[in-house]
């Protein structure tokens, strides 16, 4: 299925995305390392290990420093 | 954004600090957060929105809660202005950006402040590979 992911502060895009794919799939699709980032459904956070269920997610890059 | 200069609202600052202070108050002390809210092509700081500090050690690390902070940045873009960039405080160091700081920036094109509860305060824009200070104008 194609799924809207909009990366806060930068550009929103479609990616189509497999069965079982999951959020972490999603964040590589935009050139975005899971590690790096927090995925939102609905604006709550979710395990990017889960598989997505959702045709919308927006994705924030960390803000985080010393 | 081209320009070397920030414009920051004397209230917008006023806030930055006062939320500094309240961490560095703590026990132990504790850095804080937030997002800067504006105009970005002017490049102008005109409020700035606390968001919770969720990082691990926050005595020396700052990571802006991610639910807040997507629901901040909706209801800066809802008003008509932009999300312009982030601050966090040094508690008990210079305001200047750690190695940390640099290692973990992620926001090309914004603006990362960074206030001590003295009252010092740099802005630097991250390009994506290094941070370019920039001259904070209080008005």
């Amino acid at each position: 299925m194609n799924v809207t992911v909009e990366v806060v502060g930068e550009e929103t895009s479609e990616v189509a995305v497999g069965d079982g794919g999951t959020y972490a799939d999603l964040v590589r699709a935009v050139d975005l390392s899971p590690h790096e980032v927090t995925v939102l459904v609905d604006g709550r956070p979710v395990p990017e290990d889960q598989p997505v269920e959702v045709d919308r997610v927006k994705v924030l890059r960390l803000i985080k420093g010393g | 954004m081209t320009s070397s200069r920030l414009a920051l609202a004397d209230d917008a600052r006023r806030s930055i600090l006062s939320h500094a202070r309240e961490g560095a108050a703590a026990d132990p002390p504790a850095e804080v957060c937030g997002v800067l809210a504006g105009d970005s092509d002017a490049r102008t700081v005109t409020a700035a929105h606390p968001v919770s500090n969720v990082a691990d050690e926050p005595r020396v690390a700052y990571e802006l809660d991610p639910e807040e902070t997507v629901s901040i940045i909706e209801i800066v873009e809802s008003a008509g202005d932009d999300a312009v960039g982030f601050y966090h405080s040094h508690p008990e160091s210079d305001p200047v950006p750690s190695a940390t700081d640099r290692e973990q920036a992620s926001w090309p094109g914004y603006v990362y402040l960074i206030c001590s509860p003295d009252g010092g305060m740099t802005a630097h824009e991250w390009t994506g590979n290094e941070f370019h200070e920039l001259t904070i104008a209080v008005e």
